[in-house]
């Protein structure tokens, strides 16, 4: 919450590759990710500690949430859906650490889960279901539909994108101006609200890449479902 | 507002890496730990159940015992009341019988003292009238008493039955020595001469007879022949009446 500004600057140049703050506060934020996950798997006990509970209790609310979404693919979904929530949450909040930005405030990061989460549907649906009968739902029923599901594609991989940087760009933006107009009265309100947005936004998207993720799995399956049915 | 492709790029290898870490260092250590910790609370459970089984098992077991150790003690118990029953039963049968013998017994023993005191008493009141019959008759005695007797016992030995004739004539036979005749007064020369006269007829030979005075005799006569006795005398009929209860058949 220190800039203002819209694009992140770059931080160094390797040859034609522009090394931002955002990429660095991204590979920071993995770095430490990884390093707590390795510090706590070498203290896994019987008996669980604060940390260990605390670990285990994120873990189930997240198995919970991708099983009553797709209930028999929480194996396949749970890492990369949890993934996703995890790095959003810190990264969303890490906003709040005064100097760096929140890397989902940038538009390249946030396109990066979009088209992340765009291949992650049919990567798990063809790997579920097989190329053809995947690619088959899109000219089901009629194949008049086809450039309706590719336009749906699209536009709900864009919107992901946008939607995640539009919150997280305006709420820091929004912050800003605040912190600017009433001064030293207002920075904890508006951090109390960048905590909720932060864990809000890390929801939405993270539970809309279930319901895609899912959908493309069960399509087949409700088709199978209705076949056995007739 | 602009896509830089190089954050783009190097943001969705950082994702993938994160993904990679997570995946290998947090979820699969956490689900092992989660299921490896499931995996104990279950086995527990197991145990619990299995010892909550067999503990309901040997709840059940002591109880059937306990129910069977409370049916033999309640079987036990009837059975030392029906022993307890049968030996009271027993004892007073027992005893009523012991008691039944006592009563009769006492019975016995009071009839006998009953029939003892009567006979003392019968007995006492035959002396004591044998000894009034014999004051009263010792007063009145006197010489024609004592012939009215001689004429009794003259008599009397006519009528004797023919065995104790026949036994009275054999024990005449071997008495050796006089006939003893006694009597309460002096007999005049007649009496003597009739009684000799009735001895030798007895006897069917010459009888010699000896004569003397007993006073105690009261009135009348006794003749002894070897162990015969013939008496017609006050003192032996009063004894004989004294002595009637001794002679009458015992009950």
């Amino acid at each position: 919450m220190n800039s203002g500004e819209l694009s992140p600057e770059v931080v160094f140049h390797i040859g034609w590759l522009q090394f931002t703050g955002t990429a660095l506060t991204t590979l920071g934020i993995v770095a430490a990710l990884g390093l707590l996950a390795w510090l706590l798997s070498k203290r896994l006990r019987d008996q669980p500690g604060a940390l260990q509970t605390a670990a285990e209790a994120v873990f189930i609310a997240m198995e919970d949430a991708v099983r009553a979404v797709a209930p028999d693919h929480v194996k396949l979904l749970m890492p990369f859906v949890g993934t996703l929530w995890i790095f959003l949450v810190v990264a969303n909040l890490t906003g709040l650490i005064p100097g760096l930005h929140s890397p989902t405030r940038d538009l390249s990061a946030t396109a990066a889960l979009a088209i992340l989460v765009f291949l992650s549907v049919h990567w798990f649906g063809i790997r579920d279901q097989g190329l053809r009968s995947y690619l088959r739902h899109y000219v089901s029923p009629n194949p008049i539909l086809l450039p309706f599901h590719v336009l749906s594609e699209i536009t709900r991989t864009v919107a992901l994108a946008v939607r995640l940087f539009g919150n997280m760009m305006s709420l820091e933006m929004a912050a800003l101006l605040v912190l600017l107009v009433a001064g030293f009265l207002a920075p904890i309100p508006i951090l109390m609200l960048h905590i909720i947005e932060a864990l809000v936004q890390a929801y939405i998207f993270g539970m809309l890449a279930l319901i895609y993720v899912a959908g493309g799995l069960q399509l087949q399956q409700l088709k199978q479902a209705s076949q056995g049915k007739k | 507002m602009e896509l830089n492709w190089t954050t783009f790029l190097l943001e969705i290898l950082n994702f993938l890496v994160l993904l990679w870490l997570l995946k290998r260092f947090f979820y699969k250590p956490l689900q092992n730990a989660i299921a490896r910790r499931q995996s104990a609370i279950q086995q527990q459970l197991d145990d619990a159940r299995k010892m909550k089984k067999e503990a309901q098992r040997l709840q059940q077991s002591y109880e059937n015992d306990l129910a069977a150790l409370e049916q033999g003690r309640e079987e036990a118990h009837a059975k030392l009341q029906r022993e307890l029953n049968m030996e009271r039963e027993k004892q007073e049968k027992h005893l009523t019988e012991l008691l039944q013998q006592k009563r009769q017994k006492a019975h016995v023993i009071e009839q006998r003292q009953l029939r003892e005191s009567h006979r003392q008493q019968e007995k006492q009141a035959l002396e004591q009238g044998s000894r009034f019959a014999a004051s009263l008759l010792q007063a009145g005695a006197g010489p024609e008493l004592e012939s009215r007797l001689l004429e009794f016992l003259l008599d009397a030995l006519h009528k004797l039955p023919a065995e104790q004739r026949v036994s009275l004539q054999q024990s005449l036979a071997g008495q050796h020595g006089p006939v003893e005749v006694s009597s309460a007064f002096p007999l005049s020369a007649g009496q003597r001469q009739r009684i000799e006269s009735g001895l030798n007829e007895l006897s069917g030979h010459e009888v010699q007879s000896h004569f003397r005075q007993d006073e105690q005799l009261i009135a009348g006569l006794r003749i002894a022949i070897g162990p015969w006795v013939l008496g017609a005398n006050l003192r032996d009929e009063l004894e004989a009446f004294a002595h009637l209860e001794e002679a009458a058949p015992s009950e």
